[in-house]
């Protein structure tokens, strides 16, 4: 397939790992990649503050980025900046050009799960990894199951991650509460947020596992920003990168 | 007069409503296919409550003499089982009532509520007393709350209510302690 | 208490006080996710648990869209059944016409059962400011009234006390032994305590579960007994209701009966569910129906949707800012996430909508499915309409929404934060990093962009 990158701002600017690995885990999966001029920040940060007008120029511009790109997906290794994109772009422009757009945008996760399965793994990863469950991506793009809702159950992510070799799977209990990042939250209400990441990354550190593995980078740079201050023995990795090491 | 325009400025306030409209949903639960006494005692259980299943008059007659024999203050509103305790001019005379003995009308297997509904007594005899007694007929026991009020008539209801185990709370600290306000104790007589 | 003149503190400021008693805050948040727990095995055991949190949002939303219909059949037929029935605008009316019912009956002493609307009106200072007792009987309540706090949960509004504090209170003012602690005495002593006070109420006061349409009589639910106990002596009842409790029939109860107390605290149903349908023989028996802001409410769509909550309190269990942040620092009467939802508008510091994550799990634990966090963020917009953003939002949101949009700046911005982050010491960044770096290590800064290494890299095709 073709498919077109979408890296939100953090991790173009912080997390540039994130978007190599999740380059090359498409490429070597036989995909063709490309990356679209001109992306700029999907908005989030102010629209969850309430700031539609002022997010509206920097959504549209990241919009205008993708309209009229020749691909199959567009493929974002960032579930919180997804949803919000998804949501601002249906927002400030519903035209047909925005809705081609927005029927094409992928989480990579649930694109590696449902558009288009990883046939096989090549190397083993002997390492045990206990999984951040990111709110956005369980509740809004319905990754797995949240632990609130009863009847089936089900986990994208694991059943992506499940089929490499040796590599075991643990959760932090409680397994799903949120990290306590939430965008501005983490400034605006400092003191609740440091002790919701605490908690978390307490929580991770205590399943024994190596690495701390999500979806979200943003959830995962306030982790490791609280694993390095408490000297936790854990560090953080991106399910990119996971994956790119057993392709 | 003033109560009227606030009535009116209230409904006429509705008529701005946004609120999404939506058509009453068909409401139809499966009743799931299980022996009913047993989930219906454990539900009791649960809720820290005992069910006696077997010879049930007899047995609660027998309790009755022992409560009895014991000096408890027993009033009885079941045909057949009969306390030392008239039912009073006050409801604030039944403070000293140790046992109330009061005849249930349904019971709700998923959650071990009764539905006690006694017009002739006072309204408080169910939770002023310390430990409470009900009876129950085996045959009126349904699955779940929908099959509940399906079967139960509220049209000469003035006051009834669904009773689930003894009074508690879990106010200080979530410590579960059981006997709040009403009654301390309930044992439930399942009747022929 | 006289802090009552100041304006009060912004959440974020009342959460990091509160956050400096760590353990403290482990205890509060163990205690209330417990809760969220037993309400998830609770609801893991009702294999239609979502169908009935699907048809209880249908119910209550078919309600609300229908209200002046319900409100009015249930009047009619409450006016039939011998209750009495008053409307009240607002707060100040409702107690008005509280107060001129039990002067009427030259009421001294009233007991009370927990009633969050009955709170939101402020009514116990209200009467006792007229010369009338007031005792709430809700062992919970019954804690703060004699503490003088405010309720920290709608369900456990003592939640934030410790059993010593509680055995502290109860030895001073209800002379248990001096030391006690052990919930059960407590309790007891609680029991022999408030029983006097029902023997002796001249009139009795509680809130509406629900308000039945086509029965003309309401549902009480409680598990201590204290509603029933308190309603069943005197021969003056009131209970008070908001217009949002409406509901049109008994199987619509039964849905909500089910999900309720599973979501509030794990248990199956309430110990006592209630249905009171006319005065007790020779009694008088009062409803009044009040709007307060809710026909205020229903006008925007998505507020709207915050009257179908039941009030189990399960969002306020399972919010992580709720639970580390206490039910006294959202600056209204009901707080956690259904407080922000209805009550931001009345947080003159405008920050409570903000005390949110939008991680949304209180919308999934939800019994009639409110859409909390969508609720919480329309709080926000509404705020940024108004001009009332908190943590001079005001100020900065227009600037990075332009950084934001210009894709040049943003590098530029970018790269001077990344090289400092690289040659700066990170104590020096500290002081400049504001929250971030209070309590996390600052970002480990990578050397240059994903897009320049895509350059580098993979070329433009």
């Amino acid at each position: 397939m073709k498919i077109a990158l979408f890296i939100p701002c953090l991790v173009n600017q912080m997390m540039p790992d994130v978007g190599i690995a999740t380059l090359e885990v498409l490429e070597k999966l036989g995909h063709q990649v490309i990356l679209p001029e001109g992306q700029t920040c999907c908005g989030q940060p102010m629209t969850n503050s309430g700031c539609f007008d002022e997010a509206k120029n920097t959504t549209l511009k990241l919009l205008n980025a993708f309209k009229h790109v020749e691909c199959d997906a567009i493929v974002c290794p960032a579930a919180s900046c997804l949803v919000a994109a998804k949501e601002n772009f249906h927002k400030f422009d519903n035209s047909p050009s925005a809705q081609i757009v927005i029927d094409k945008l992928y989480e990579l996760t649930e694109f590696l799960h449902d558009i288009a399965p990883i046939k096989q793994f090549n190397h083993p990863v002997p390492s045990k990894v206990s999984l951040q469950m990111s709110c956005h991506g369980i509740r809004m793009l319905s990754l797995a199951t949240p632990s609130e809702s009863m009847g089936r159950q089900f986990n994208k992510v694991e059943a992506v991650l499940s089929a490499i070799d040796a590599l075991e799977i643990v959760y932090p209990d409680p397994r799903d509460e949120c990290c306590g990042f939430g965008g501005t939250f983490a400034v605006d209400e400092g003191a609740v947020s440091a002790k919701m990441g605490k908690d978390k990354a307490q929580a991770h550190a205590a399943t024994g596992a190596e690495y701390v593995v999500g979806f979200d980078p943003s959830c995962l740079l306030h982790l490791d920003g609280m694993i390095r201050r408490q000297q936790l023995p854990i560090t953080t990795r991106h399910i990119a990168q996971i994956l790119n090491s057993a392709l | 007069m003033t109560n009227m325009t606030s009535k009116d400025a209230i409904l006429s306030a509705l008529q701005n409503s946004a609120a999404k409209v939506k058509a009453m949903p068909e409401i139809n639960i499966p009743v799931i296919n299980e022996p009913l006494i047993p989930r219906f005692e454990q539900s009791l259980a649960t809720v820290t409550a005992t069910l006696i299943k077997e010879d049930g008059l007899n047995a609660l007659n027998q309790h009755v003499a022992e409560l009895l024999a014991q000096k408890n203050q027993v009033m009885s509103f079941v045909d057949g089982v009969q306390g030392n305790r008239e039912n009073p001019e006050l409801p604030h005379q039944m403070q000293d009532i140790d046992y109330s003995v009061l005849p249930g009308k349904l019971g709700v297997a998923e959650n071990g509520a009764i539905w006690v509904e006694l017009p002739q007594a006072h309204r408080v005899t169910a939770f002023i007393c310390e430990n409470l007694i009900i009876t129950l007929s085996r045959e009126k026991i349904v699955a779940n709350m929908h099959q509940a009020m399906k079967q139960l008539d509220f049209s000469q209801t003035q006051f009834g209510t669904f009773i689930s185990g003894p009074s508690k709370t879990a106010d200080i600290e979530q410590a579960l302690v059981v006997g709040a306000h009403g009654a301390c104790s309930l044992r439930v007589y399942l009747i022929d | 208490m006289s802090s009552a003149q100041t304006k009060p503190a912004t959440h974020a400021h009342k959460a990091e006080i509160f956050c400096r008693d760590e353990q403290r805050v482990n205890w509060h948040s163990k205690a209330l996710w417990t809760l969220r727990e037993k309400r998830d095995r609770a609801a893991s055991q009702v294999p239609e648990w979502e169908t009935l949190r699907k048809l209880g949002s249908h119910i209550k939303q078919h309600s609300l869209s229908h209200l002046a219909d319900y409100l009015t059949e249930f009047e009619s037929n409450c006016i039939a059944n011998g209750i009495q029935v008053h409307w009240a605008k607002d707060a100040q009316e409702h107690n008005q016409i509280t107060h001129n019912i039990l002067a009427k009956h030259q009421v001294k002493k009233l007991v009370k059962s927990k009633s969050m609307l009955t709170e939101e009106c402020h009514l116990n200072p209200y009467l006792e400011q007229r010369g009338i007792e007031v005792i709430d009987t809700d062992l919970g309540e019954r804690i703060i009234q004699l503490a003088g706090q405010a309720p920290s949960h709608i369900v456990v509004p003592a939640i934030h006390l410790k059993k010593q504090e509680v055995g502290d209170l109860f030895h001073e003012k209800i002379g248990t032994q001096a030391g006690a602690s052990d919930p059960t005495y407590l309790t007891r002593a609680a029991r022999a305590h408030l029983r006097e006070q029902f023997l002796s109420a001249d009139a009795a006061m509680t809130g509406v579960n629900m308000a039945i349409a086509d029965q003309g009589g309401i549902i009480v639910c409680t598990n201590e007994g204290n509603a029933d106990m308190g309603v069943n002596l005197p021969s003056l009842q009131l209970h008070s209701m908001g217009i949002d409790k409406v509901i049109p029939n008994m199987d619509s109860a039964a849905v909500l009966l089910r999900t309720l107390a599973r979501n509030a605290t794990g248990q199956l149903i309430t110990t006592y569910s209630s249905c009171y349908k006319a005065p007790k023989p020779g009694g008088e028996m009062h409803v009044i129906i009040v709007d307060n802001g809710r026909s205020e409410m229903l006008k925007d769509k998505i507020l709207a949707k915050s009257l179908k909550c039941i009030r189990c309190g399960g969002c306020l269990n399972t919010c992580p800012v709720y639970r580390r942040s206490g039910g006294h620092s959202y600056n209204y009467t009901i707080p956690g996430p259904i407080g922000i939802a209805v009550g931001a508008q009345h947080d003159e510091t405008h920050s409570s909508a903000w005390a949110c994550t939008l991680c949304g799990s209180c919308s999934f634990v939800c019994p009639t499915k409110v859409p909390l966090d969508k609720i919480i963020a329309h709080q926000r917009y509404l705020k940024a309409q108004a001009q009332t953003l908190p943590y001079g939002k005001r100020h900065y949101m227009p600037l990075v929404g332009k950084l934001m949009a210009n894709k040049t700046a943003t590098n530029c911005a970018m790269t001077v934060a990344r090289t400092s982050l690289n040659i700066l010491p990170h104590r020096l960044l500290k002081p400049f990093s504001g929250a971030w770096g209070q309590h996390r290590e600052l970002p480990q800064a990578p050397k240059a962009s994903f897009d320049t290494w895509f350059k580098h890299n993979r070329g433009q095709k």
